[in-house]
């Protein structure tokens, strides 16, 4: 009964198109807010994000890209002030150790691994 | 006459502390004194002088709590951050809310772990049992002189002030107040199996049998760790104002490391236990949790990171972390080397579907993810020093890496199980495998038709997790009710609940944020937010301001009732939520503070889909673990 | 002889773990404040904070002295604290300073000037902070020295204090 209830609640909500104010709200939530701890524009309320979300804003109304939105900011505030890594030579290790580690364990299990087809009965 | 107390308080903490650590050197060199000369040891005064040590430290810590209570502010970490007109509640959490005081309680944590395994350790022999404690109490000194030396508690400053400079209002919240003691129970109770771990290899008793007794020395842990990060998410959601419950923040990966570590541990000792095999990499496992805890500590304490969890901290402490860190892992690495037990080599093997291999690729995506989070969290801190490069590793990082293996981990979840120790037996029981999934893909194709969602991540996140709770669900079926681990099945039912629910939150919450002045309203999508008035009170420590509004959604109408408060100690600006629940859904609504009103007050609005199914998936985790460390079926005795 | 070299492969290990992290609790790992330095100082237009018509335009093109932009607002407590290193600058070290008047009131500003001095060579408006931002600013009070190229060639976060004086002063030399 209660997953009929919540699927017919669930309905009720779907029909979403994506206006301006979601794409604002997920670049928003991709810049750090520099002046707080840890936060992102979209969780911040102090003057500085209130500033560059009236910038963003203003880039969004004229229909500046994404990647221009975060040239500008990288220009002037440095990547930190993304939530997500640019890839670079310097950073390309993010993606590199977790991929080496998934191949090696892959390698370490396979050589471990004893694959006769059926020892039951 | 209360002045009385309060100098008595400051003054017999440090004498405990002390006699603490003299107690903890004395056992120790007693205890080498009969490694070395094989004197005979007096195992009940040995075990009795651990216990006292232990005494000691709960009365160091009563007489901290009792300073902050009565604020005696001759003690300088009473005078930063306590406060006169702080609730009592507060008075005694700002006890471990700074520096050293958590530091007091991390210790009280080790000699209380040590104290539970001297008692509820009948089946042990008397030689891994007294080995271990005298382990436990090496941890202990080192810890207690890094507490007397360098973060002394009741350090004293002259002259006394009148007034203490408060404690940060975030901190002052009842979630926040018990989270650090259940992390702490958590991360540093594994200190035991670590001491654990080294008597076992010392004394050549590192085998199956000792597998299953420390089985339940990670369970415990593992259970107040899973518990203390549900909270601390908890905390996030209800406190932070910003509708989320995991925001991938250094300070939660500090505590999801050793989670992810220990996770493997417990899986990768019922190898050992069962199938007598993988004992290096258990014993490897076990030093890498406790070194994780350790490092988390650093990381969280040094003040390195920038984290929405701000901390009292101070850099210097960090080096002497740092010095105890590797110490710590070097002497249990070269201990691990010198006497690790050679498996025999056509033991080696793992058959193809077999328990144990389900359980190796279980270890193998637990350590994907661990290595993801340890660069991730690690990777910005490395870069600046080599470079003078400074990034940001948000939440997308985690998630796009992450999310793929989960799915993976779910069906590896709902089947390994099924499968049988030391043979493939899944020709014999595909068909089971088979109906569970037709029957997962039917409710997910039927779920994503009635929601309206196509996107393959949902189908994959719906579909994994459905499996999983399944495959539960039809286990007494095929097993009998003796057999069944109840621990296992809530610990992985909640884990597939988690799944199922973060999935559907994900796809389905809302948000938006606007600026409303009082009397007006707004609309989005089919929610319209109407400010109907405010209101202001006056607390003993800070001044409310509460907003009324009115969501308007289809016919019905809910109010929420959000605050800002104005914490005068010290003088900070703090929001509060108002969150109402409705079937799966949460009407989240939270204000901004602004210096000018006139236009408006900016609201922060989230529409969350269970919420509550995540809470209650955290409980069912525990709730597993907690199971588990009862059970005591298989436990046999060195 | 195999132990031993697993054990001095640990210490390795451990050593640069430590000497890695503790050289982390010193360094800034988190927010670069020196972005700009050494580019061009992006192109901003203010209104003159004298003349409601006048514009202020950076960065000045054929400028053949180095010359300081100095963020600043009436309501900014360190700004007060940093005015006299201004003071000195225009007055004895004569550089020019350009002023950006950062979310404030003329009157207020104005008022700061009469009280304190004014070693603003001119001063441009920027009532909602969008132009300081444009040039990379955090708040208040900010300086940047540009050279006659028009690059940025020091930038300080934070009122000046008495090293940075003369960090500025031996650059403009």
């Amino acid at each position: 009964m209660k997953l009929f209830a919540y699927i017919f609640f669930l309905i009720f909500f779907t029909q979403s198109a994506i206006s301006s104010s979601d794409r604002e709200i997920e670049i928003y939530k991709n810049i750090r807010c520099l002046v707080c701890q840890g936060q992102s524009l979209n969780d911040s309320n102090s003057d500085f994000a209130n500033d560059l979300k009236k910038i963003i804003k203003d880039k969004i109304d004229q229909n500046e890209t994404d990647k221009q939105i975060y040239k500008y900011l990288v220009d002037r505030f440095g990547d930190w002030i993304l939530f997500d890594p640019p890839v670079k030579i310097t950073t390309v290790f993010l993606w590199i150790i977790p991929l080496l580690v998934l191949i090696l364990g892959f390698y370490v299990l396979y050589k471990k691994v004893n694959f006769i087809k059926n020892r039951d009965d | 006459m209360e002045l009385g107390i309060k100098y008595m308080a400051s003054n017999l903490g440090l004498i405990c502390l002390s006699l603490a650590l003299l107690t903890s050197i004395f056992l120790t060199l007693s205890f080498i004194k009969h490694a070395i000369f094989k004197t005979d040891l007096n195992y009940k005064n040995f075990y009795f002088s651990f216990k006292f040590s232990f005494f000691l430290i709960v009365f160091a810590f009563i007489f901290l709590i009792i300073a902050f209570i009565f604020s005696d502010f001759s003690i300088l970490a009473v005078y930063e951050n306590s406060h006169t007109d702080k609730p009592l509640f507060y008075k005694i959490s700002g006890t471990w809310g700074n520096h050293e005081g958590s530091m007091l309680l991390f210790i009280l944590v080790i000699s209380l772990y040590g104290f539970l395994f001297i008692i509820f350790s009948k089946n042990l022999s008397q030689n891994l049992k007294s080995v271990t404690v005298f382990f436990q109490s090496i941890i202990q000194i080192i810890f207690l002189i890094f507490l007397v030396f360098t973060s002394n508690p009741f350090e004293k400053i002259l002259p006394i002030p009148n007034q203490g400079l408060g404690l940060n209002p975030i901190l002052q919240d009842p979630l926040l107040a018990i989270h650090p003691p259940f992390l702490y129970l958590g991360y540093v109770g594994f200190s035991l199996l670590f001491s654990l771990l080294l008597a076992a290899l010392v004394t050549n008793q590192y085998d199956s049998s000792w597998a299953s007794i420390a089985k339940r020395w990670i369970f415990l842990p593992w259970t107040f760790l899973t518990f203390g990060i549900g909270l601390g998410s908890f905390w996030a959601y209800y406190e932070l104002g910003w509708g989320g419950y995991w925001f991938w923040d250094p300070v939660e990966n500090a505590s999801l490391m050793p989670w992810i570590a220990s996770t493997a541990l417990l899986h990768s000792i019922l190898v050992m236990e069962k199938a007598k095999k993988l004992f290096n990499w258990t014993a490897i496992l076990a030093i890498l949790t406790f070194v994780l805890s350790l490092f988390g500590t650093f990381l969280v304490r040094s003040g390195i990171l920038n984290s929405v969890h701000a901390f009292a901290n101070d850099p210097s402490r960090g080096f002497f972390i740092l010095i105890i860190i590797s110490g710590l892992t070097f002497a249990a690495f070269v201990i691990f080397i010198l006497k690790s037990s050679k498996e025999v080599k056509n033991n080696q093997s793992y058959i193809f579907l077999s328990r144990e291999f389900s359980i190796l690729v279980n270890n193998y995506l637990l350590i994907f993810a661990l290595a993801v989070v340890i660069i991730g969290t690690t990777y910005p801190i490395i870069l600046s020093v080599l470079t003078s490069e400074s990034i940001s590793v948000g939440p997308n990082y985690y998630n796009s890496i992450l999310a793929p293996f989960v799915f993976i981990f779910l069906i590896l979840m709902a089947m390994g199980p099924y499968l049988k120790w030391g043979k493939n037996f899944f020709i014999s029981i595909k068909y089971r495998f088979l109906n569970i999934l037709l029957g997962s893909i039917f409710i997910t194709a039927v779920l994503s038709f009635v929601v309206q969602n196509y996107d393959i991540i949902f189908w994959l996140g719906i579909l994994c997790s459905l499996y999983l709770l399944i495959s539960i669900i039809y286990e007494p079926y095929y097993l009998k009710f003796n057999n069944l681990n109840f621990g296992r099945l809530f610990s992985h039912a909640g884990f597939g609940l988690l799944i199922f629910a973060i999935t559907l939150n994900h796809f389905f919450s809302k948000e938006f944020t606007a600026k409303i002045p009082i009397g007006k309203s707004v609309t989005y999508e089919n929610f319209k937010i109407t400010f109907i008035k405010s209101s202001s009170t006056k607390q003993k420590n800070y001044d409310e301001l509460f907003g009324y509004y009115e969501v308007t959604r289809g016919n019905s109408t809910i109010s929420l009732k959000p605050s800002i408060r104005k914490y005068h100690q010290p003088e900070q600006f703090t929001a509060e939520t108002s969150i109402k629940n409705k079937w799966f859904s949460d009407f989240y609504l939270a204000m901004d503070y602004s210096k000018d009103p006139s236009n408006g007050i900016g609201i922060r609005f989230y529409f969350n889909y269970f919420v509550a199914l995540i809470w209650a998936s955290f409980i069912l985790i525990t709730l597993g673990g907690f199971l588990a460390f009862i059970q005591r079926k298989n436990e046999k005795s060195i | 002889m195999k132990n031993q070299f697993k054990i001095l492969i640990l210490a390795l290990v451990f050593i640069i773990f430590v000497i890695i992290f503790y050289s982390a609790l010193g360094t800034n790992n988190k927010n670069n404040t020196q972005v700009m330095v050494s580019k061009k100082l992006p192109r901003i237009e203010l209104t003159s904070l004298y003349e409601e018509e006048k514009k202020i335009s950076f960065p000045k093109i054929n400028h053949k002295d180095y010359y300081i932009i100095n963020i600043w607002a009436s309501w900014c407590v360190p700004c007060r604290d940093e005015h006299p290193f201004l003071m000195k600058l225009a007055n004895e070290n004569k550089v020019k300073i350009f002023g950006i008047n950062y979310k404030d009131s003329k009157m207020n500003a104005l008022t700061f000037l009469k009280e304190l001095g004014n070693p603003f060579y001119d001063i441009g408006i920027d009532s909602n902070g969008q132009n300081s931002i444009e040039l990379g600013a955090y708040g208040v009070p900010e300086t940047y020295l540009i050279d006659d190229k028009g690059i940025i060639i020091l930038k300080h976060v934070g009122p000046i204090n008495k090293d940075m004086y003369q960090k500025i002063v031996d650059k403009i030399k």
